[in-house]
């Protein structure tokens, strides 16, 4: 390999290298920004997490793995995972490849920037190059990779439920640049390495391809064009990047080392909150997953386009967005990248400014630990529960059952867990009630803290300090008790289908001991969309707007899922989730606890 | 020969239709699913606003229809649209060829179970209207306690209740509950009675005064505010937390019975019909009159006609009257053809 151009430059690298610089001088000031906004304690843990070995392997195992191979979108669509990685890891190791081809032939040359990537234009093939034919192979073969992707990428616009999406997102004009322009980067590079392929060598794409380029063309005249529409691709993507879409890609790798040092969501739009919306790759697996798109109206409500808002800085339409959404979670547990969609639209509903804050400091707790003293265990059935007494009444008779020595904290009305106040974003008032809360848990000598509702559940365990006290949801508590003999549960011949409820499934990870509950008190079926696809049943606290009729579509649409199962009755977990459902349902609805009490015995009554 | 005319249903609407329609020479056959002719007319004790005994009314247009055609625990299997009429097959296997059919199905009481934190059906000592009504004709009722001191009655049990999924006013809840605070208060003098409301909507002749007895003559307590949530005590008896919107403050009260006035909703049987025969519903689940001011009791097909609680919640003299209308609106109908 020798150098071909003796200054070793040429014109037309200048679109790419305006765009190159332009990329990283913005990265660079965004990074700088975004550390500049975390707040002094987040930024002390990130920079530490970055000199730590152990997170440091993590950090370049998980960009490895997910921005380059995108294994997690592997296992979820395989055609979706191929299309993503052969585009990613396929221009990541041309761009590896092309450095180690100067790195090899013309190490002079590497310290320009353009060198590897227009590698083939500024060099001729000699005969001395024989470890070269195993790069060019490889070169070609990368490329052909990148192609597949494109021309997937390409199929998958056109008509995306091929892939298994249903809806797809619809991109902005600035999108849809960077896109043409990303699609545009690969052909252009074929044909230019294509012309210069009898001079630079090549391997089986370009070679036959500058086979034929010359049978009726017959002279170099297309060469340059080619690397300039190549050059000039590249540098249109470049410079779209900051301010399309694609800015995930920069953003990801910067997300990933963030949550692996354990950082939260603290603002609604700076610091970690920014680096999450940039992260949003557009992709549009939230619209399908959002119990809302069951009507059309709310397509345009899904966390894809509360990124684009927020970036945009649309305050209308962030609010709106914000509002509505039911926070069940789902395209936070489906989303590639990780994006946290509802902690983001709390964030944004955190800004609102409210004329009157709820005052609790007349609610003395004295009265009220001494209510919740005298058991080592104590009972929180929640607000909601009220609601639905049933509920209540057969956790009750349960503990009875299993002999369990225990005191019913808010039987005779108790305080809210908070969670209604920290899901509308008015955090301050919610920490007021954890506070009173906390003092009553703590006051009255109980070890554990058993609760029926999955909300409040997931408001004890996130926001709770609660020292020495075990929080557990009655699901885990009555698998215990049936471990240690002190319940015994017979089968009914009754079919259940079990709705995980978005709180208690996606929101605390408890998938398997109501299932295990149930299997062993009646039969169990499977819905179609289950576990951390499970529908949100549409009661949800969560949405601040929606109306009733809005909320009776994804209701119904939660339902057909459940029918799927053909099942006799619907069982679930949640107060709310229950209350919601008999409204609609076609056939009966029963919490676990229901089921639980009625084909109970407790050790005592069997010993007789 | 005379023509027959299908109705469907043997409530009140249908059975003066009946008696209409006999009247104006054709023959009218009933179709009725219970084992008696009445509806929930039958199931009741007395009529507001003067105590009638419903007996009284449905044993009268009973005698009224001696000679019509009844189908007693039958019920409509298909009905299909012929070229100029109907053919209405019952499930003990009778064929009727008609030129007019009237539908009179009336209305269902709203599952209470459905608002459970009422506590209907989980609580020993929470009924409906209709219990209530039911014990009032000699039914016994181990919920109802032998010498209650607090009786509570809840309004609009799945009326205007978006969450319920009806937001129609039931009309004769208001009404209704006033007249057995009365009847209980009647039955147990010493028993205070609490009624837990949102609006009092006493349109009929008569409503007002009665309200005012209620209040004045047995000190019926009228409390404006939902009842939250319903808890029962160790012995038993029910705690009801609500809010007196008119004082501003949450209350709550530790009753020993609680009366939830359950609403009406649709008769899903004439759901079922409208499918068959493609008649329109309406948003709020009943179906959908021709017009609502003028043309209540004909429908949207030529030779259906609608009488009655079908349509939307009514009274029963808006009933009885919508039965003559649409016997004459079917005479007309025909002799028109």
């Amino acid at each position: 390999m020798i150098d071909r151009i003796p200054s070793g430059f040429h014109p037309f690298v200048l679109p790419f290298m305006i765009g190159m610089v332009f990329v990283l001088l913005y990265c660079a000031y965004g990074i700088v920004k975004i550390m500049i906004q975390l707040t002094a304690e987040d930024r002390k843990k990130f920079l530490i997490s970055l000199v730590t070995p152990k997170t440091l392997l993590k950090n370049i195992k998980d960009i490895f793995c997910d921005c380059l191979l995108h294994v997690k979108l592997w296992k979820r669509n395989k055609m979706l995972g191929f299309m993503h990685s052969s585009i990613a890891f396929g221009w990541f190791m041309l761009i590896v490849l092309g450095h180690i081809e100067v790195i090899l032939f013309i190490p002079e040359r590497l310290h320009t920037f353009y060198y590897p990537i227009f590698f083939n234009y500024f060099v001729a093939e000699n005969d001395a190059t024989v470890a070269g034919s195993l790069l060019f192979f490889l070169m070609d073969f990368f490329l052909l990779l990148v192609l597949t992707g494109i021309a997937l990428a390409i199929v998958k616009r056109i008509r995306s439920r091929i892939f298994g999406m249903r809806r797809t997102t619809r991109h902005s004009l600035i999108n849809h640049i960077g896109m043409y322009a990303l699609w545009a980067i690969f052909p252009l590079r074929l044909l230019a390495e294509g012309f210069t392929a009898h001079i630079s060598g090549g391997s089986f794409l370009t070679i036959p391809l500058n086979w034929v380029f010359r049978q009726f063309l017959g002279n170099d005249l297309n060469m340059l064009p080619t690397w300039w529409a190549y050059s000039i691709a590249l540098g249109v993507f470049m410079v779209v990047l900051p301010f399309s879409r694609f800015m995930h890609i920069p953003a990801e790798m910067m997300l990933i080392p963030m949550r692996n040092a354990g950082l939260k969501i603290r603002g609604a739009r700076k610091g970690f909150a920014r680096v999450q919306v940039y992260s949003c790759p557009n992709c549009g697996v939230c619209i399908d997953a959002c119990p809302m798109s069951v009507s059309k109206a709310n397509i345009k409500d899904c966390t894809v386009y509360l990124t684009r808002q927020i970036r945009r800085g649309n305050e209308k339409r962030i609010a709106e967005i914000s509002d509505k959404c039911l926070l069940c979670g789902k395209c936070e547990a489906l989303c590639q990248v990780g994006v946290e969609g509802p902690q983001l639209r709390v964030m944004q509903r955190s800004l609102r400014k409210y004329a009157l804050e709820p005052d609790y400091s007349n609610i003395a707790v004295e009265p009220l630990v001494e209510a919740a003293s005298g058991s080592k265990v104590l009972y929180f059935s929640g607000c909601m529960s009220q609601l639905t007494p049933e509920i209540g009444r057969s956790v009750e008779s349960v503990l009875r059952k299993a002999g369990v020595d225990f005191t019913w904290m808010d039987r005779d009305g108790g305080l809210c867990c908070g969670r209604p106040m920290a899901t509308a974003g008015r955090l301050d008032a919610a920490r007021a009630i954890v506070e009173k809360n906390e003092k009553i848990i703590l006051g009255s000598g109980a070890d554990t803290l058993l609760v029926s509702c999955p909300i409040c559940y997931k408001m004890f365990r996130e926001s709770y300090d609660l020292p020495g006290v075990r929080v557990v949801h009655y699901s885990q508590y009555f698998s215990g008790l049936v471990k240690l003999g002190q319940l015994k549960l017979e089968k009914s011949d009754i079919c259940y289908v079990y709705h995980d409820p978005c709180e208690l499934g996606r929101g605390c990870g408890i998938y398997e001991e109501p299932r295990r509950l149930i299997g062993l008190s009646a039969a169990i079926a499977e819905a179609d969309k289950t576990r951390e696809e499970s529908v949100c049943c549409g009661g949800s606290l969560g949405s601040l707007s929606l109306s009733f009729e809005q909320r009776r579509k994804i209701t119904q649409g939660a339902l057909d899922n459940l029918y799927t199962s053909h099942a006799d009755a619907i069982a679930t977990a949640c107060p709310l989730c229950k209350a919601t459902f008999a409204r609609y349902s076609d056939r009966p609805v029963r919490d676990l606890a229901e089921i639980i009490d009625a084909q109970s015995t407790g050790y005592k009554q069997t010993e007789r | 020969m005379k023509e027959n005319i299908v109705i469907i249903g043997g409530g009140i609407a249908g059975m003066e239709a009946a008696k209409q329609l006999l009247c104006l020479g054709y023959n009218p056959i009933i179709v009725e699913q219970n084992d008696h002719l009445g509806g929930h007319v039958s199931q009741w004790h007395q009529l507001f606003p003067d105590m009638t005994p419903a007996q009284d009314l449905v044993r009268r247009l009973g005698e009224e229809i001696s000679e019509a055609n009844i189908f007693l625990e039958t019920t409509v299997s298909y009905v299909n649209k012929l070229k100029d009429g109907y053919n209405v097959m019952l499930n003990n296997g009778v064929n009727i060829v008609c030129r007019a059919l009237l539908i009179a199905s009336g209305f269902k009481l709203f599952d209470a179970t459905k608002k459970e934190e009422y506590g209907y059906g989980v609580y020993d000592r929470v009924i409906t209207n209709s219990d209530l009504e039911a014990w009032f004709n000699g039914k016994q009722d181990p919920r109802i306690p032998d010498k209650p001191a607090r009786v509570g009655f809840v309004h609009c049990v799945g009326s205007r209740d978006l969450k319920a999924g009806n937001s129609q006013c039931s009309k004769v809840c208001c009404v209704t509950a006033i007249k057995q605070a009365i009847e209980v208060k009647e039955k147990f003098p010493d028993a205070e009675i609490y009624c837990f409301y949102m609006d009092l909507r006493l349109f009929g002749k008569k409503y007002e005064d009665f309200y005012i007895n209620a209040q004045r003559d047995f000190g019926v307590h009228f409390i404006r505010g939902r009842v939250s949530e319903v808890g029962e005590a160790i012995d038993g008896r029910l705690q009801v937390k609500a809010e007196d919107t008119l004082a501003g403050k949450p209350l709550k009260v530790t009753l020993d019975m609680l009366v939830l006035m359950s609403g009406m909703v649709c008769n899903p049987q004439a759901t079922e019909i409208a499918r068959m025969i493609h008649l329109d519903m309406d948003d709020d689940g009943f179906l959908r009159s021709r017009d609502n001011v003028y043309s209540i009791i004909e429908s949207n097909r030529p030779g259906v006609f609608y009488a009655g609680a079908c349509t939307g919640t009514k009274t029963v003299p808006e009933t009885v009257a919508e039965a003559r209308a649409a016997a004459l609106g079917i005479d007309a109908y025909l002799k028109s053809l």
